[in-house]
Formats: structure tokens, sequence, C-alpha cells
């Protein structure tokens, strides 16, 4: 399958949810609505991109939204696929596609924990890395790593931090 | 004495976070007997968030700290980071420069490897191969040394090129430096790959099917230990690998016994391409001059390469600023460690748990970031 059947389909079953197409060599770029993203997904899974690599969520604070980036790649064509899509910063909730890629799982948990994205119908979203974490998330744009440091471990002078503890 | 109906408790045992035996990474085993139930990984021990700490900082400056991705493998980390600035950039690198670039990743992943053989020979109870792997591993940290400066952390790539030339006294070494190791291959052929012992505890262990495979994520010599031929150098290619030739090794079984066959057969083609790329060394210019605190232009890039462990990958974000407003790395041990290691144990024994672990090469490092 080539790169142009592979969006000359897409555009044929979701006429209303594909915003944007890049087509590169042996690269395909979607920015997708929100509401058929699962379907989307479950489309590109079914015609061979079996291989979940990431999911990236970037914080455009200046938009109020959240870009979440899927990257598939599938091991039978060598494509990659690109699948971009935008969410609100207040309700960061997009379904999970742990149904259709189990190696997802992990992805989606680790995002919900930097950044506070809801992936519904994830089995588990505990904590991964952080341990006894009360703050906003920490990845998030308005999370200043620089002075929450500051304030948690050091205290004295301003340029002459002294180790607390 | 009547025997009573009781629930069975089944005992809870840890696995890590010791250094020599898992690196700094923690689970707890949930076992019946000798027979593991259930595995639940707790990563974190070196959570540093360097993807949000690179946010603060500018592009020479993330280079070093992109180093610390993976302590074993550094110069992917390195060449992923750089690569995705040049590509948002649009900037070539000269080509000694890229020549000079893959020379040390190919050398990173004969270090990574032979590292990789000593520490699971280390926890199969095997110390003498440990001893002599670790031994060996210091040939190419002295070239490391001798190129950069550095023995473990390099911090030698810089966007546009590399930061210092290599010396014709550097090509000479790392000669003698590859037919030294090539003539280990053999011995540790004998000493390690068909030990019978190690034969025994590796073969038909841990094994999983393509497709489970890639359901759960595998990358690298893992997965290609399941037949699947998927190695980013060959499948989009980047830097100078269109100019080598090199076989991508695969096997069929899925156990971990084809998945350390793999990485051995690994080392001998990365000999190989260091050798060709040795040979066919250009000259000229090996970098192109930035000022440090050169903005890369407004764009978005997605970098995807074959480190020692995996498929590993950058996507970054720039606003135009000397700062990037987003890095994120796809860590290929993220889904080893976390996802098939739990699945491959369930039903061994405790004995085969640090082998399966091993035999899937994961960086604590390279999980937490």
């Amino acid at each position: 399958m080539m790169i142009s059947d592979i969006e000359s389909d897409l555009k044929s079953k979701f006429p209303d949810s594909l915003l944007n197409v890049v087509s590169e060599d042996r690269r395909i770029s979607l920015l997708v609505k929100k509401e058929e993203l699962h379907q989307i997904l479950s489309q590109l899974k079914d015609i061979g991109f079996n291989h979940f690599s990431d999911v990236t969520a970037v914080d455009y604070i200046a938009d109020k939204e959240f870009e979440l980036i899927y990257h598939l790649w599938s091991h039978r064509e060598k494509i990659r696929a690109i699948v971009k899509v935008r969410i609100p910063r207040e309700a960061p909730t997009v379904k999970s596609v742990f149904d259709l890629w189990t190696g997802a799982q992990i992805h989606e948990r680790e995002d919900h924990e930097l950044f506070g994205i809801n992936f519904e119908g994830n089995p588990n979203l505990s904590p991964l890395f952080l341990e006894d974490w009360e703050e906003i998330p920490p990845f998030r744009k308005d999370f200043d790593t620089r002075k929450y440091v500051k304030e948690k471990y050091y205290s004295g002078e301003e340029g002459y931090p002294v180790a607390k503890g | 004495m009547d025997i009573e109906e009781k629930e069975i408790a089944f005992l809870t045992v840890p696995f890590g976070p010791q250094h020599p035996a898992s690196g700094h990474f923690h689970a707890l085993m949930k076992v019946d007997g000798e027979t593991v139930l259930e595995l639940e990984p707790h990563p974190g021990y070196l959570h540093r968030g360097f993807e949000k700490l690179m946010e603060y900082r500018i592009h020479p400056q993330n280079c070093v700290l992109a180093d610390r991705l993976d302590i074993l493998d550094p110069f992917p980390c390195e060449l992923g980071y750089v690569n995705a600035v040049e590509k948002i950039a649009g900037l070539e690198v000269p080509k000694r420069g890229r020549y000079i670039r893959i020379i040390m990743t190919e050398l990173g992943r004969i270090l990574s490897h032979i590292t990789w053989i000593g520490v699971l020979s280390m926890v199969l109870g095997f110390d003498s191969a440990n001893k002599i792997a670790w031994g060996d591993r210091e040939k190419i940290i002295r070239l490391n040394e001798m190129a950069t400066g550095g023995r473990i952390y390099p911090c030698y790539l810089c966007v546009g090129g590399a930061r210092r030339d290599i010396s014709q006294e550097f090509v000479d070494e790392t000669s003698k430096a590859l037919d030294y190791l090539e003539g280990q291959l053999s011995f540790y052929d004998y000493f390690v790959f068909k030990n019978e012992t190690f034969v025994m505890r590796m073969e038909k262990v841990g094994r999983m099917t393509a497709e489970e495979a890639i359901d759960l994520g595998a990358t690298g010599p893992n997965l290609r230990a399941c037949g699947v031929d998927y190695d980013v150098r060959k499948d989009e290619p980047y830097e100078v690998y269109p100019e080598v030739e090199f076989n991508v090794i695969t096997r069929e079984e899925g156990d971990a016994y084809a998945r350390s066959l793999c990485r051995r057969g690994e080392i001998a083609e990365s000999i190989s391409i260091v050798r060709q790329l040795l040979n066919n060394l250009p000259d000229g210019a090996f970098r192109i001059e930035l000022s440090p605190v050169w903005a890369a232009p407004e764009g978005e890039c997605y970098f995807c390469l074959e480190a020692a462990r995996g498929e590993k990958c950058f996507h970054m974000v720039s606003d135009g600023s000397p700062f990037p407003y987003r890095v994120k790395v796809r860590p290929p041990s993220l889904s080893h460690s976390l996802v098939q290691f739990p699945y491959l144990v369930k039903g061994n024994t405790i004995a085969d748990v640090p082998a399966i672990y091993w035999s899937l090469d994961p960086g604590p490092a390279d999980v937490d970031r």
C-alpha cells in the first residue's frame, strides 16, 4: 500500500475529521479532530500500522491546548504515520488506544503523570516515576522547575543556596 | 489434627533496586513457591526530568544533558538530539563530521553490547566472563577518551558536527582495538555463547512470538530475535548509513538465547561498519561553526535512530528561541523493562527472572530519563 493509497483511504472514510494531511517519502502526517481519533487510529492499525512507537504531549499554553502526537510504524510497508490531535487544556481527555496496542498503555501512563492527560479506558494510570507528587503535573508549561527546586530544596540568601536537611 | 482450608497467601519478593543485579530498577514479584505469578515494575529511581530541564537550556548545554539519557549508550542520545535540531534548521553537516559521528556511535554500540555480555554473565553467576567483558569494554572507553576527552560521558557531538576532529593516531588505535575485539568475539563464542550452562539457562526462556513482540512495542535486538527485520538504520536511513554495507541480524526463535545471539552478531556488524568508515574517511571540515546562543528556527521534527537497545526517537518543537520548546525522547527500554519484562516472567521460576531481565538489555536510566 502506497502513501497515496493510505491518504485516499482515510479521506474517503473520515471526510470531516481530517484537518490536514502531509505526505513525505515514507511518512504521512495527519492532523485530526478529537471526536474520531480512536476510529482513525483503529483504521490505521487495520491497514498495517502494527507498531505503536510513542505518544507525545506538547503543552501549547498560549492556545490553551495540548497537542497529542501519536507515532505509528508499519512493519510491512515500512511507513511511519504521525497523527496529531489538539485537545482543550481545561479538560484533557481522550480515549485510550490500549485496546489496539498493548504497548501503548505505558506511554499513556507516562503522559498522564507528567501532563495530567486523562486516557479513558486505560487500566492503570497510577504514578510511574514520581513519588508523593502533590503539585500540578510537572511537565506542563505553567510549572516552573527552577522555582520549585529553589523553594523545596534550598534556603538561605539569594545566590548562596544552602541545601536543606 | 484437622487440616483447615485456608486462603493461600502468596509471598511478595522484591527484585532490585540494588545496582549490580537490576540497575536502578525495582519490581515486586508475587510468587507461588518458585513460580512467579505476577511482576509489578516500579521505575523512577533515575527520573531526572531531562525533557523538562532541556526546555531551560540552550542547545550546547542540552547535548551534555542528552548524554545522561542512557549512561551505557550515550552517543545515540547526542546524535538524536543534534539531528533533530539540524532537521528543524535544515543544516547540512560536512561529510567528515557525519563519518566521525557514525564511527563513534557504532563504537558505542559495541561498548554497550560488550557491557551487556558482562552484566548478563554476572547475573547468571558466571563471573569470569563478566570480568573479561569489562576488561574489553575498557578498550573502547580508552578510544572514547582519546577522541572526546570523556570516558563514559563523551559530550562530543554538537549541532553542526562534532566538537573535535579525530586524529590519525585515533584511527590507528581504533583499527588495533577492532582487530583485538574481533578476536575476542570467537573467544566469547567458545566461552559464553556456546557454553553449555549458558545455553541451558537461556534457551527456551522468556520466549515471545513476533506478533506478541510487536504488540508489546519491542524494538531493536529484542524484536529482531523474533524474526522481524526492523532496523531504523536500514528502514529510515540517516547520516551515512546508506553508504555502508551491513546486515540486519535476525533470529527466528524469540527466546533469551536468540536475543543474545542477535547482539553478538551486531557486534561483528558494527566492527565491519567502523572499518568501512575509517577506510573511506573524507578530508575537510568536520563541523559548521555556530554561535553558542544560535537559535533554531520555528519548526517541529521527529527523528528516529537505532540505538544499541532499539528504536530511539526524538520529538522536538522549536519556537524560534535558543531553547527548545519541547523535547520528547522515546526510549527503547521503556517498553522492554516495563511491558515485556513483566509479561515474559509470568510462569517462570525466580531464578530465570534476572536472565530474562538482562536478555532484554534494558537501561534503567533510559527508562526513567
